[in-house]
């Protein structure tokens, strides 16, 4: 009873947020029906068939769709947080949509990507049957503080799955690596293995270089984003998990499409870039993880879109434009190192925000690799805006990336930035999280994309 | 800058950055500081370069010009601690009284003092540069900081961010870099910030410190290049740097108004 009052004030919040144009209302109806009735996400998840829960640093919300999709196909109803706010209350309001007034959920599956932080909330209130660690990478030290307080927060929320829930590794992260050899029950470990796209050598903003045993340097005889790759302790310590799910094959084409070869499955998605390899290699773990057929799986992967605002397109006079989010060291080398090599992309506008979901601390810029847009060719557009468009000018400055004056205001940005790009050429747009948000309202009012609920 | 002729190479001073476990101890965006250095000495026609001092590594420390010690994760600052102890304390010291500058942030600035007591009341030595000493606070000081210098700076202050649970507290006589004007500083309680003695320099401040704080960064490339007989360096443009050292401060203030 409790619960059906928590979902009708939840539901009311979720209507009046969008009627009113106050966003998509994807978490406030949360807090609403959590006051009212606290187990109210405990209560409606009890419903569902089972649940899957992603998180990591980077990819969960791709992740996220790919794992719906084959959810989907069953076929299934599902409820997820599709629209990134993964959070309790983000979690929450979503059942709360997707249920009736009777406080029951009308769906048979759930797929929620959720924050680090709240992973033992969300373990002990949806009792998921799978939980997909992507990675770990330095993010938002403002708010979380260190990588070590993360992961052993992930470990403690992974040791409280219930009987038939399943840990799905990135065997690939060395700090995920190492949340999972601690654990009591073996988890399932996925990977790449493809050393032809192997990065030259570790980036900088690599943050697991010793082996946590013995503290000697990891060597990596490949590695993929980040300190994501093939790493052994050199006095045999520890060392990258065997995989039960790895990809092998990686044929990258451009930033649209990518496949790989997944137990003797090809894979092929519409999606670019070896960061996506990592999110659709979770995916298909993840439905191993729950006994999903791999040609079924396959066919399923085939069929997703990008999210929004992740390598989402759109045409705005005449030029193609691409939207990439990018929230950390990790991805925005991923990101730019894709664009650039997989893209050959030459026309950027850079939007850094520094607003609480972005993180308030800007330090980490210095930490990406900017300077490959100044090697990579002398017909480079570069314009910094954002919040921090200063700070972004003055990164690219010292790396001697020759760029635009700053322009804090996104939308004479984004016209400099079509301006300079040639009719039928690409433009690049990196944003960071509230960046993103900021674009596609803008996108949305000139009409050049839909609005994020309704993608 | 064109392509240098062969004399020209020859003759260019050089000018060397010393960076303390740089694999480890980088944790705040501190690449900033490092390439607001090398970048500020190659504009005006220094031939500038990093030695990287990771854990075992002493030879070159003599050549150093501006020595960069940041900050670290707490697992990162336990791998480096007993070879700072052990190697470099002695080599560092000799440098700096011979005039060698150098720049520590957070986790680094810490190091420098006499101790670090934790929690629990364990103290760990510290290299004893500086007469100093830290405590670990029972929460974490977050945010933007403005900061008022009397170095003689132009403009005076300095704008960073600062994330640390640490409580530095400077003996009687010891010169802090600034006073806060927003932020918490050195301890929270007596509104001080950093500290410079001689020629070293100690903050909580990143952001990166020095990309938006080009006056600073010339202190310390001046203070270095003092022994070396150069006494003035020429003006670069900076009207990018303090644009954005300007955006940061107005915003900070007027949120405080």
């Amino acid at each position: 009873m409790r619960t059906a009052l928590a979902v009708a004030a939840g539901k009311a919040t979720g209507a009046l947020s969008r009627l009113t144009r106050r966003g998509g209302g994807t978490t406030f109806p949360g807090d609403v029906a959590r006051a009212i009735d606290p187990d109210v996400l405990r209560n409606l998840a009890a419903n569902l068939q089972g649940t899957v829960v992603v998180t990591g640093t980077n990819g969960k919300t791709t992740t996220s769709r790919l794992i719906s999709a084959l959810l989907e196909g069953l076929p299934a109803t599902v409820v997820a947080n599709r629209a990134g706010a993964n959070l309790i209350f983000g979690a929450t309001a979503a059942a709360v949509a997707a249920a009736g007034l009777d406080g029951r959920l009308r769906a048979d599956w759930g797929v929620f990507e959720i924050d680090e932080a709240t992973l033992p909330a969300a373990v002990d209130e949806i009792r998921p049957r799978a939980v997909v660690v992507g990675n770990l990478f330095r993010d938002q030290l403002d708010r979380y503080g260190e990588l070590e307080t993360t992961a052993r927060t992930i470990q403690r929320a992974l040791e409280e799955l219930p009987k038939d829930g399943v840990a799905v590794l990135n065997a690939d992260d060395p700090r995920v690596g190492e949340i999972g050899l601690g654990l009591q029950r073996k988890p399932l470990w996925y990977g790449l293995d493809d050393p032809r796209i192997s990065l030259p050598g570790l980036p900088h903003a690599a943050d697991m270089r010793t082996c946590p045993r013995c503290a000697s340097e990891l060597e990596f005889a490949a590695v993929y984003v980040g300190h994501d790759g093939y790493y052994r302790c050199p006095n045999g310590d520890f060392q990258r998990p065997a995989l039960e799910v790895a990809a092998t094959a990686i044929d990258l084409e451009g930033l649209d499409r990518l496949s790989v070869t997944l137990e003797g499955q090809r894979v092929e998605v519409q999606l670019g870039g070896v960061y996506n390899a990592y999110n659709v290699t979770a995916a298909f773990a993840a439905g191993r993880a729950l006994g999903l057929k791999p040609a079924y799986i396959a066919q399923r992967l085939a069929t997703v879109q990008a999210a929004f605002g992740r390598q989402e397109r759109f045409d705005a006079r005449g030029r193609r434009c691409t939207i990439l989010l990018a929230k950390n060291p990790a991805g925005f080398n991923a990101v730019l190192q894709d664009a650039i090599r997989l893209a050959r992309a030459q026309h950027f506008l850079v939007a850094l925000n520094d607003r609480i979901a972005d993180g308030t601390d800007v330090s980490w810029i210095w930490d990406v690799d900017f300077e490959v847009l100044g090697q990579a060719g002398s017909d480079m557009t570069v314009v910094p805006t954002g919040v921090r468009a200063y700070d972004m000018a003055v990164r690219l400055k010292y790396g001697e990336v020759p760029a635009e004056a700053p322009e804090p205001a996104l939308e004479r940005a984004l016209d400099q930035l079509l301006e300079a790009t040639p009719q039928g050429g690409d433009a690049y747009l990196l944003c960071t999280y509230t960046a993103m948000l900021d674009l596609r309202a803008l996108l949305v009012r000139r009409g050049w994309v839909r609005p994020y609920w309704v993608t | 800058m064109g392509p240098p002729i062969l004399g020209y190479v020859t003759t260019r001073r050089g000018f060397t950055v010393g960076w303390l476990y740089p694999d480890l101890m980088n944790i705040y965006g501190d690449r900033g500081n490092i390439l607001t250095l090398l970048r500020r000495a190659e504009w005006r026609g220094f031939r500038a370069r990093v030695l990287e001092l990771p854990k075992g590594t002493v030879e070159g420390m003599d050549d150093v010009d501006v020595f960069f010690f940041g900050g670290g994760q707490d697992r990162e600052q336990a791998l480096v601690y007993d070879d700072l102890l052990e190697f470099k304390a002695l080599p560092l010291g000799r440098a700096v009284a011979e005039g060698a500058a150098m720049l520590a942030v957070c986790g680094g600035y810490q190091l420098l003092g006499h101790y670090y007591q934790t929690a629990e009341g364990d103290r760990f030595p510290g290299i004893g540069l500086l007469d100093l000493h830290t405590e670990a606070g029972p929460t974490r000081h977050i945010g933007n900081v403005v900061v008022d210098t009397s170095l003689g700076l132009n403009p005076p202050t300095l704008v960073g961010f600062e994330n640390h649970s640490g409580r530095t507290y400077l003996s009687d006589g010891l010169k802090p870099l600034g006073r806060v004007r927003v932020g918490a500083g050195n301890n929270g309680q007596d509104g001080t910030e950093g500290v410079v003695e001689q020629t070293v320099f100690g903050t909580y401040l990143h952001g990166s410190l020095l990309p938006k704080n080009p006056q600073l960064a010339d202190l310390i490339i001046g203070t270095a290049l003092r022994r070396r007989g150069i006494s003035d360096l020429e003006p670069l443009d900076d009207r990018l740097e303090l644009d954005a050292h300007r955006r940061v401060l107005d915003r900070e203030l007027a949120a405080r108004r």
